[in-house]
């Protein structure tokens, strides 16, 4: 495992970047048209207060726009994947919080968000759980991107590193 | 051409004009979209007023507090067909509800065929002193001693922002509605500025629990809860619902 990990990095790195990538675009995409259901569903986790709260449902979906865009070109890849991993683990955090307070919300992560039906409460813990295990994936696929961020298909290639390395000294 | 690099591990893609300039180009396309949502919200509220311009009243119509039914306003007390409606005028899903339903709700008061009970309460709020869920709760209160409750509380789901706790139904523009539908005498604007009926949104708040409901918007037709089959509201199957029970 550990090896095929090495072996196949670049064709690895390729599928993370750019599925990841595409879920990412799809996400942000249709919240960032939907901006009033996005600020409704950032408030219903009720962690910010309420005004701070609408703002960030109105910038998050641009920020995942804006990384998935990095992430699928192949480019700015090192920040992109970082900044993807914090973002994933922020909403892994924000989910088991109301999970931990007892609160029946939708996620909102694709779409819709807020309050749900109480009749529903089994429904909603199972899709916490499976929304975390979701993004904790998506973690480790950014982290692997960060640590092997050059594969194929990218704007960005991986630096030749021994002639880079006597070019710059001239 | 390149400036020069001190770890050659640092990422390279072309030449970095390019680079930087896609990158740029990007931020700059997401950033102005960013912009537009944010500004959406105020371009809404100022269009929701809109709605009630061709306002159709339905006249005065009394219903009276009853305090043994949590502070729910009771139309025609007494008839056999009981039908009690639980709802945050915040909530989107009640104007979900509303919209479809609340005009066959309101023949069944004006033809005297049920009795309708609305409990309006705070459910969505967000617990600050300008929470818009008791604030809107209250104004439909002070409605109801105008004898203009379903005028009022139609006009609010009429107008109501997408987005919850926005700010928007504040003590101004609550005033503004019932100008817009014709309630504006003194009482009321001092019953809503005030606040005066806060006791009664509380009353109906807390009655939630003493009548099983766990959110709005909850229908009960003679105390049982109404659970719709159907994915959206559907008016005809409400209407079915409260013609078995009549029988």
């Amino acid at each position: 495992m550990k090896n095929f990990l090495i072996t196949k990095q670049e064709w690895i790195t390729t599928i993370f970047r750019v599925g990841f990538g595409a879920f990412l675009l799809y996400a942000g995409g249709i919240k960032a048209f939907d901006p009033a259901a996005s600020a409704n569903a950032t408030a219903a986790y009720k962690i910010l207060p309420t005004e701070l709260a609408h703002n960030a449902g109105y910038i998050l979906p641009w920020l995942e726009v804006a990384l998935a865009i990095f992430l699928i070109l192949g480019i700015f890849i090192r920040p992109a994947a970082i900044a993807s991993a914090l973002l994933m683990v922020m909403f892994i955090g924000a989910i088991a919080s109301v999970w931990a307070r007892g609160m029946l919300i939708d996620c909102g992560c694709l779409g819709g968000g807020g309050a749900i039906d109480p009749s529903k409460a089994t429904e909603a813990r199972i899709a916490y759980a499976l929304d975390i295990v979701r993004d904790a994936a998506f973690v480790g696929m950014c982290l692997y991107i960060f640590k092997y961020p050059y594969g194929r298909f990218s704007l960005e290639k991986k630096p030749e590193t021994t002639t880079q390395a006597s070019e710059d000294q001239q | 051409m390149s400036k020069p690099k001190k770890n050659s591990v640092k990422s390279q893609g072309g030449d970095p004009f390019t680079r930087w300039l896609v990158i740029g180009m990007v931020t700059l396309v997401v950033a102005v979209g960013a912009f537009f949502s944010l500004t959406s919200e105020n371009k809404a509220k100022n269009a929701a007023f809109v709605a009630l311009d061709s306002f159709q009243s339905y006249g005065t119509l009394p219903g009276n507090v009853d305090s043994t039914a949590g502070d729910g306003i009771v139309f025609n007390a007494g008839l056999a067909t009981k039908i009690d409606v639980f709802e945050d005028f915040q909530c989107p899903i009640c104007k979900l509800f509303e919209d479809p339903i609340g005009g066959y709700l309101t023949s069944l008061i004006t033809e005297k065929k049920a009795q309708v009970t609305y409990h309006p309460l705070s459910f969505l709020g967000n617990g600050t002193k300008d929470d818009e869920s008791i604030a809107a709760s209250n104004a439909a209160y002070c409605a109801a001693d105008e004898n203009k409750f379903l005028d009022f509380h139609k006009a609010l789901y009429d107008v109501q922002s997408q987005v919850e706790n926005s700010g928007f139904l504040n003590t101004e523009n609550l005033l503004t509605i019932g100008k817009k539908i014709g309630i504006t005498s003194t009482t009321f604007t001092d019953c809503v500025t005030n606040k005066s009926k806060i006791v009664n949104v509380v009353a109906a708040t807390e009655s939630m629990a003493r009548y099983g409901v766990k959110g709005t918007p909850t229908t009960l037709i003679n105390g049982k809860l109404w659970e719709r089959q159907s994915p959206g509201f559907d008016v005809n199957e409400f209407k079915a619902a409260v013609e078995a029970a009549a029988k």
